[in-house]
């Protein structure tokens, strides 16, 4: 039938609805609004990274022309906290300024130049405290606090796990292998820097449209922060021009809300520039990792000892979550039954660091990956049968001692990997690389968990409207930030409701329209919000066919006999077809609206007994899986190294639309890229020295290699269409990946990411010079 | 000062303070804001017009160095009806995601094409290596740029 | 005053000045484009890095400058910037500097009155510095033809493979005889001195002697004596220092090389 080519079917390829608007520049940002009267609000950074404040000096640059007001903390008549798990973090800047980008003043201007004389005016008097720069010095004896209050010191989080008979079995392995490994920060630096705008209507509603990854709960902060009441403030949260977890929690929100309150009803706009968005935004937490891997002859992964530090900057942000889901994921997913894996999330000056795709597992994977090359080496085993060999099915434990209980690819990935040409030709192409180059190929195996844990609830409330014109609002409650889920909620609503695009609208997050769906984030995005999708499709698919069986039809007890058609109701017997637009007249007020609510399953398991773990997210109960493959070459002149090939096979469950699936694994390997090889943030005594785009490098489209991406695709039982997350799993991958790859070529192992080009000659010149490095 | 330009086949007249910046005139002034901006220093190409066809940041330029010329922002390169063919090729492909980039990206590919009919995946890659992409690792853009090429190829035959 | 204004635009934004005494002379048609003369080729200040690239006279006649040039920032900064700017800016990783230094280039100043020609060594002084006098502008640069030299190098260190700033660049020149022994040889590295390093001492060392792996390694030590590179946030100095030397290496693949060479 060619009315039905235009259905959005669930495993189509359809082109994402989104893509039309923005090819032509039309599609809206946040950062986009200017419009009448505006009021351009900027925000005055504390500039050091510890201090006490003494006084903030402000009267020249109220006095200044065009200055609106000067805002301070004294104008918060709220709590003047927000954070997602611990409330921290000021709005503005109080007693003490805790790093660098703290906000101290928020000013309001009629334009851009006098907001910028007007912040470079503000003075503050400090009482320079000492700071703290580094982990170690964190968690000396008698460090000065940066938390006074908190009753763990400068430790924001500590995990201690123990499986089995935890690293004393280490002592019954036959080999033994030992990795410290530093992991880097990484800047998010999505192409839209923070930013929205804000106004106070009429009627006292305080009105935000912010790029945020989590509008019903910034709402929640930015009430408490500021005593609001809650009712008052309403947030939009239009497509996101990039997030990757950085704006997941409060950017621009309570300041916005702030501005808004004192410019007496005109609009107000605040976007951070790069050099703001690196001070102030959050980044992927820098770590140290120390690992001692054991194994029994025979290549059977024995015992694991694992200790996971992170910088979390001075704000928890997401920093304890993130910890916990890097211990859970710390001994990859192999079967290990003796482990010891224990972490530190610690507070220090440095920048926040928080929530980025991937959230604590890249830094593990890295360290874990590389322990398991270098213990395949010492037992002569390649990478890949050791892998095999230990690699966890379904119903196997994980290093945590939590069974998997839902679907598990990762040997059927392994199986893939083997077949591959790109596997099986690597020894051809190593051996063919030119003069001053070396080439190695490298793999790594990864898994991630996917929603929020066993105790915080992850739970999506879809809505559908059918309208009056008689086509399908799909209300979305979950931000789209680029990421395509926006179309496929649509994808899902047209398939069961055999509908096309003309049919079908969407309605983009607004806390007053679309209903609480948790956040765009941890993988869980069109798990959680499709399978919530589905029951309200189905039931207001029921509902018209019943109805319209009812009032039409011969048989009015049989609703079955009627098909939905785009934009109508058919009868196959009778041959009769009904506008949707007349079956809606039948339907009241209410009946045309279908909600529906889905809460993930978690484990029952309780692999720790520490509460505050547990909230923080230990264990998961579904986990997507992958390999990655990369073929690297070295420079042996340069220490240059260029990923050339490169192959992700993943189990995220069923595919929806394959374009979309492949855009996330091509994107989070180009991530993962940068991540291994050219993205390093500096940071000296707190301040960052790579604060923009020339020094904080990221990969242009020279440097991305061509890239293969297949699917197992392998039914999740609990998924919407038998789906997993996709979101994060593919950054997993490619710094262990890229490592490995560089080992295999140099012949010598790189401890500390990225791997650019000063450590790699550092590095072959010590092995040239038969030294052993510390690169 | 007044300065007079071509802009999307219309010919303007503005007057603009000595130190407007381009980015900012076609932004805020001219309500234009598929242009947009990522780093105002040159550095990711999410700004990029093209200036007598050839692609410019309009974050290093001042309004004044466009006295004269034609100027194409995305907003002009096509109409709501009918889309560009590299437009076109960038849905069909999926080189769109957050689509932050994607303005420039297209005025880049457009640039390119116009330049090189028939251009290799390595030439795309350096043409559009000005432009950054935080989402799609640039295999989808390449993949779109030479869609477009072929498009555009089969247009002038047909 | 400013030309392309991809350098000037960017410093503005950190430190504006006001009033605005800005001068752009990236329109005027006379300080554009590139002239053959029967020994080489003049090249208006204001042509474009594009301009050039695509010049068949460019390509041609002068392969190592338009090596040097495709490598520069990215392809919209290649059609705004010039490469008088490039020149007047006086940046050590300015990626024309080192090519424009191996072909000797010969800058024409001109002022009001008066027109003035100077070598682009005595020209840059400095980083950023150079002896432009109040008055003057940057005309051109003239460039002599030299179809004797046979091999025309290029390398950039950067931090990735585009819109990088050179960690350490090397142009070079050589004239390599078919028994594979250096006859001439032009030598300039970007990035590891305040200005352009073009030392004739290593040149001297060079000419006479097979081109060999062996040779090459011999003028290291005077090679590392002409640089003094800084650390600074793309690399350390000691990384500079060691692969100034190591890229001089990479003329052993440039030249057809034939076994028994310099053994």
């Amino acid at each position: 039938m060619t009315v039905q080519k235009n259905i959005l079917k669930v495993g189509k390829a359809i082109h994402r609805i989104d893509a039309r608007s923005k090819v032509r520049g039309a599609e809206k940002y946040a950062s986009d609004y200017y419009g009448q009267n505006l009021v351009w609000a900027g925000v005055k950074r504390a500039g050091i990274p510890h201090a006490r404040i003494k006084n903030i000096i402000i009267e020249k640059t109220k006095n200044l022309t065009g200055v609106i007001s000067v805002l301070t903390y004294r104008d918060i008549h709220g709590s003047n906290r927000q954070g997602v798990i611990r409330r921290d973090q000021p709005v503005l800047a109080d007693d003490k300024v805790r790093h660098c980008g703290d906000a101290v003043a928020l000013v309001l201007a009629e334009d851009q130049a006098v907001l910028k004389e007007a912040l470079d005016l503000i003075a503050i008097d400090y009482e320079p405290l000492p700071g703290i720069f580094s982990i170690g010095k964190a968690l000396e004896q008698g460090a000065p606090l940066i938390h006074e209050e908190h009753p763990g010191g400068n430790v924001l989080l500590k995990g201690d796990l123990k499986t089995g008979r935890g690293e004393a079995a280490l002592e019954e392995c036959d080999v033994v292998v030992e990795g410290y490994f530093t992991v880097p920060y990484q800047e998010h630096a999505y192409l839209e820097t923070e930013g929205g705008w804000a106004l106070l209507t009429e009627d006292g509603h305080l009105e935000i449209t912010a790029s945020t990854q989590t509008p019903f709960r910034d709402l929640a902060e930015v009430a408490e922060a500021l005593g609001i009441e809650r009712e008052s403030i309403r947030i939009r949260a239009p497509y996101c021009g990039g997030a990757f977890g950085g704006k997941d929690g409060i950017t621009v929100q309570s300041l916005l809300a702030l501005a808004a309150l004192h410019c007496q009803g005109r609009p107000v706009r605040m976007v951070w520039d790069r050099e703001e968005s690196f001070i102030a935004g959050v980044k992927r937490h820098p770590g140290s990792l120390h690992y001692r891997l054991g194994a029994k002859a025979d290549g059977t992964l024995y015992a694991l000892s694992a200790e996971v530090y992170y910088d979390t900057g001075p704000y928890d942000h997401l920093g304890g979550a993130i910890l916990a889901l890097g211990l859970e994921h710390a001994g990859g997913p192999y079967r290990i039954p003796h482990a010891s894996i224990r972490g530190w999330s610690v507070y220090t000056n440095n920048p926040v660091a928080g929530a980025f795709r991937g959230f604590g597992v890249p830094q593990v994977a890295a360290a874990m990956e590389q322990t398991m090359d270098m213990l395949a080496a010492k037992l002569d085993l390649s990478p890949l049968e050791m892998r095999r060999r230990n690699a966890v099915h379904r119903g196997d434990k994980t290093p945590l001692g939590v069974t998997l209980i839902s679907s598990t690819g990762l040997a059927e990935c392994l199986d893939a990997v083997a077949e591959h040409a790109l596997w099986k030709e690597k020894e051809r192409w190593k051996a063919s690389a030119g003069s001053s180059k070396k080439r190695g190929v490298g793999i790594a195996c990864v898994m991630h968990g996917m929603g929020y844990g066993p105790i915080v609830p992850d739970y999506a409330n879809a809505k559908i409207e059918l309208t009056k014109k008689g086509a399908f609002r799909i209300f979305c409650g979950v931000v789209d930030m680029g990421q395509g889920n926006a179309s496929t909620y649509l994808q899902i609503a047209g398939d069961i409701l055999n509908q096309d695009m003309d049919h079908l609208e969407l309605v983009l997050p607004d806390t007053e329209k679309t209903l609480p769906s948790g956040s765009a984030s941890a993988s869980r995005t069109t798990y959680t919000f499709g399978n919530a999708l589905i029951g309200a499709a189905e039931a207001l698919k029921k509902r018209i066919l019943q109805r319209s069986a009812e009032t039409c039809a011969s048989d009015p007890n049989d609703g079955l006999t009627m098909v939905l058609r785009p934009g109508s109701v058919f009868h196959p017997p009778t041959g009769k077809e009904i506008p949707l637009s007349q079956i809606v007249r039948m339907l009241d007020e209410s009946e045309r609206i279908s909600v529906f609510e889905f809460r993930a399953p978690v484990t029952q398991e309780r692999p720790t007994e520490d509460e505050n773990l547990r909230l923080h997210g230990i264990p998961h109960r579904i986990f997507s899986y992958g390999v990655h493959l990369a073929y690297v070459e070295v420079d042996e002149l340069t220490g240059k190294v260029e990923a050339q090939r490169y192959l992700a096979i993943s189990d995220c469950g069923r595919i929806i639309n394959p374009q979309v699936f492949e855009q996330q694994i091509q994107g989070g390997i180009a991530q993962g890229i940068g991540y291994a090889l050219c993205e390093d943030l500096v940071v000296a005594r707190g301040k960052i020295q790579t604060p923009n785009l020339s020094t904080y490098v990221i990969p242009t489209a020279m440097d991305i290699p061509e890239m293969e991406s297949i699917a197992i695709e392998k039914q999740e039982e609990t998924g919407p269409f038998g789906l997993k997350g996709a979101g994060e799993i593919a950054i997993d991958g490619p710094l262990p990946a890229i490592a490995n790859a560089v080992a295999d070529a140099c012949g010598v192992r790189i401890f500390h990411a990225p791997l650019a080009a000063g450590r790699v000659l550092t590095a072959l010149e010590a092995k040239r010079g038969g030294k052993e490095v510390k690169a | 000062m007044k300065i007079s330009f071509t802009l999307n086949g219309k010919k303007i007249r503005v007057d603009v303070p000595p130190d407007r910046r381009v980015l900012d005139l076609l932004r805020e002034d001219l309500s234009l804001t598929g242009t947009k901006e990522g780093c105002g220093t040159g550095e990711c190409g999410a700004c990029t017009i093209l200036v007598n066809g050839e692609s410019r940041l309009s974050c290093l330029m001042l309004a004044a160095q466009l006295e004269g010329c034609h100027v194409t922002t995305i907003e002009g390169v096509s109409s709501a009806k009918k889309l560009h063919p590299v437009q076109e090729a960038f849905i069909e492909h999926g080189a769109v995601q957050c689509g932050f980039c994607t303005p420039g990206a297209v005025l880049a590919a457009i640039d390119l094409l116009q330049r090189n009919a028939e251009p290799t995946r390595q030439d795309i890659r350096e043409a559009l290596s000005g432009n950054l992409c935080r989402c799609t690792g640039y295999q989808k853009i390449v993949d779109a740029v030479q869609g477009g090429s072929a498009k555009l190829k089969k247009g002038q035959t047909s | 005053m400013y030309a392309g204004g991809t350098d000037l635009l960017v410093r503005l934004r950190k430190n504006p000045v006001n009033p605005f005494p800005l001068v752009c002379l990236g329109q005027i048609k006379e300080l554009k484009g590139v002239r053959e003369s029967p020994e080489g080729a003049f090249i208006g200040a204001c042509s474009s890095h594009a301009s050039l690239l695509s010049n068949p006279i460019i390509r041609y006649a002068f392969p190592v400058l338009a090596k040097g040039l495709q490598v520069l920032g990215s392809p919209p900064i290649r059609n705004m910037g010039t490469i008088g700017g490039n020149i007047c800016t006086a940046s050590p990783a300015g990626d024309t500097l080192p090519p424009l230094y191996v072909l000797d280039a010969v800058l024409e100043i001109r002022s009001q009155n008066a027109v003035r020609r100077i070598a682009i060594k005595d020209f840059i002084v400095g980083p950023g510095q150079q002896r432009l006098n109040k008055g003057e502008i940057l005309a051109g640069i003239w460039l002599k033809n030299d179809p004797d030299f046979n091999i025309h190098h290029f390398e950039k260190v950067g931090q990735r493979n585009a819109l990088a700033i050179s960690v350490a660049s090397l142009s070079a020149l050589l004239k390599v005889s078919e028994s594979g022994i250096i006859e001439r040889v032009r030598l300039a590295w970007g990035s590891v001195a305040p200005t352009i390093v073009s030392p004739t001492n290593v040149e001297a060392a060079l000419k006479g002697h097979f081109l060999s792996k062996d040779t090459l390694q011999k003028v290291m030590p005077l090679l590392r004596e002409a640089i003094s590179p800084i650390d600074d946030i793309r690399a350390t100095a000691a990384y500079r220092r060691t692969v100034a030397g190591n890229i001089l290496l990479r003329l052993l693949a440039s030249f057809p090389y034939k076994e028994g060479y310099g053994t």
